[in-house]
């Protein structure tokens, strides 16, 4: 069962002279694992519309519903809510418990689940964001890396076990080493788990490389949806939204226009030396 | 001219963050400094301006101590710091104020207060913003008031502490657009502290920061060059240059030293036309 959303309206502040509308008529589906990538210009309305997937904020208008639970409903608020796991930006500024274990266990803790299947879940948490259960249980949270936090945040999460992970801008303020591992460790989360995940982000190449489906917001609605092939393969487009396409996909643009007779469809690296060995061999045959 | 004399500093808890440094940096030149989370980069801009002070060795600007106590608001004053998260760094509900802050502290006339404000919020673009309220502004507007606080009080070193992290890849690139500017022509020296190896391309050196110590110091070019070596310390190759590594072993192609895009299709072009 899947996350719905339908004709999704959400107006801050409504009915007063500093109304504004946010999100205007938005509707789409997050299927059982999908990865689902949100794209945007800053103040699009991405941050707003993911708050609204667990029910942190409700609609103006429309309807969001988690496997088939009304989050407009407030009974049925707190079952959808279950199911999504939510990380917002810089979640590792969120961290507050005395050590990394008892940060990790909030969640699980709260769900009441016996002891030993939190213990379970903590160890399998921490082995999947890689941090050494032995070495980092009782350390502070404030003693550790940018990196070691963020991993830590993102343990606390995946030991609830979400069946919809929602993260905002998971890699923002970490080293190229920091942003690969969390990239690769969110594959991990689906591959072991099997969540679907919904993955806003400013680094079009993670998402491109990532991503089942791509969702480009502007002003408030959806500008265009579609495979990551259907997105990045429009670079111009995209620059003109003021987001800056896959590096390859900016190259082949780039290559096309002087003159290089390059297909379309091309926005990762290993597409663009494959094209462009194509055509080489093709002149020497000729 | 800044100058960095065996310098080591630890914190309270434990090992050397940064260790037996050595370092000059010369008026006027516009530097990257590079590494991982925790690589020590961050503790190292802050003894630049003696926010932090050695725990041995010794840090001096234009020739003044950084832990001589009379020198330090002296010192504050030529080393400029904009640091990661805009929303820490502003004080005051209108941009005007926020950037007068600074001068006003140092008992600045007030005349010469305005005319410094109005050619503050000039150089970074944001003259029209000066009777806004700052929490209305995006992030890259808000870290060029930060910027303008900092030009307000008229320094000659920039110190930018992972300035752009927090930010969209457009607003990123107005903030090194505008200090590339305030480099070029009001000759300020730019120290740039951050972990996107694009915005180093531009610089005249790299340094390169590894377990508190400088394991290179070095032209872009030159560093770029050193890529598996800069993976197996945590870091990365502008993505310029790793496609034209990726071009080139797989035989596609040889695009030379290109960093940028613009040198790599150009490079690329001329490489297809020979065939």
């Amino acid at each position: 069962m899947p996350i719905v959303v339908e004709k999704l309206t959400y107006t801050y502040q409504a009915g007063s002279v500093n109304a504004f509308t946010a999100l205007k008529d938005v509707s789409f589906t997050v299927n059982d694992g999908e990865f689902v990538g949100i794209i945007g210009h800053t103040g699009c309305g991405k941050s707003t519309l993911i708050q609204q997937l667990n029910g942190l904020m409700l609609p103006s208008s429309g309807r969001v519903t988690v496997d088939g639970f009304d989050m407009n409903d407030k009974k049925q608020r707190a079952k959808g809510r279950a199911l999504v796991g939510m990380v917002f930006q810089y979640p590792d500024y969120q961290l507050f418990d005395e050590t990394v274990y008892k940060d990790i266990s909030f969640g699980p803790r709260n769900m009441k689940l016996p002891e030993e299947e939190i213990a379970r879940r903590i160890s399998e948490a921490m082995r999947l964001v890689g941090l050494d259960e032995k070495e980092f249980s009782d350390k502070s949270p404030f003693e550790l890396s940018g990196g070691e936090k963020r991993r830590t945040a993102l343990a606390g999460i995946v030991a609830m076990y979400p069946k919809y992970l929602v993260l905002d801008e998971p890699m923002a303020g970490l080293d190229p080493s920091g942003r690969k591992a969390v990239i690769e460790m969110i594959e991990g989360f689906r591959k072991t788990l099997g969540c679907a995940v919904v993955m806003v982000s400013h680094s079009m190449d993670d998402i491109a490389r990532s991503a089942d489906k791509v969702i480009v917001l502007r002003d408030g609605t959806i500008y265009k949806s579609g495979t990551p092939a259907e997105i990045f393969s429009e670079a111009e487009e995209l620059n003109e939204m003021g987001l800056e396409p896959p590096f390859a996909a900016r190259v082949a643009s780039r290559l096309r226009k002087q003159g290089v007779p390059l297909p379309g469809g091309i926005y990762t690296n290993e597409a663009l030396a494959d094209a462009l060995s194509g055509i080489k061999g093709g002149s020497a045959d000729a | 001219m800044l100058s960095l004399k065996n310098v080591s500093f630890s914190y309270e808890s434990g090992s050397d963050a940064v260790k037996n440094v050595s370092l000059e940096i010369g008026d006027g030149e516009f530097i990257a400094i590079v590494g991982h989370n925790g690589s020590g980069k961050s503790t190292l801009a802050k003894l630049l301006n003696g926010l932090l002070l050695p725990t041995s060795g010794t840090v001096t600007v234009n020739g003044m101590d950084t832990s001589d106590d009379d020198r330090i608001l002296d010192i504050r004053r030529h080393v400029g710091m904009v640091f990661q998260n805009p929303d820490n760094q502003i004080v005051t509900t209108v941009v005007r104020e926020d950037v007068a802050f600074g001068p006003e502290n140092l008992g600045i006339p007030t005349d010469e207060i305005v005319t410094r404000v109005d050619s503050a919020l000039k150089a970074v673009g944001m003259e029209k913003y000066a009777e806004s309220a700052p929490h209305m502004l995006s992030g890259g507007q808000k870290q060029r008031i930060a910027i303008a606080g900092m030009l307000a009080m008229e320094p000659e070193i920039l110190v930018l502490d992972e300035a752009t992290a927090m930010l969209d890849p457009i607003g990123r690139k107005e903030i090194i657009g505008i200090v590339r500017k305030l480099n070029e022509e009001k000759g300020i020296t730019v120290i740039m502290i951050t972990q996107y190896m694009e915005e180093a391309i531009g610089c005249e050196r790299v340094i390169v920061i590894n377990d508190g110590s400088i394991v290179m110091d070095d032209t872009p070019l030159a560093v770029f060059k050193r890529g598996d070596e800069l993976r197996s310390i945590g870091l990365d190759v502008p993505a310029a240059v790793e496609l034209r590594e990726m071009l080139k072993t797989r035989g596609i192609a040889d695009c030379g030293d290109a960093m940028t895009i613009e040198e790599l299709t150009d490079k690329l072009c001329l490489s297809l036309l020979k065939n």
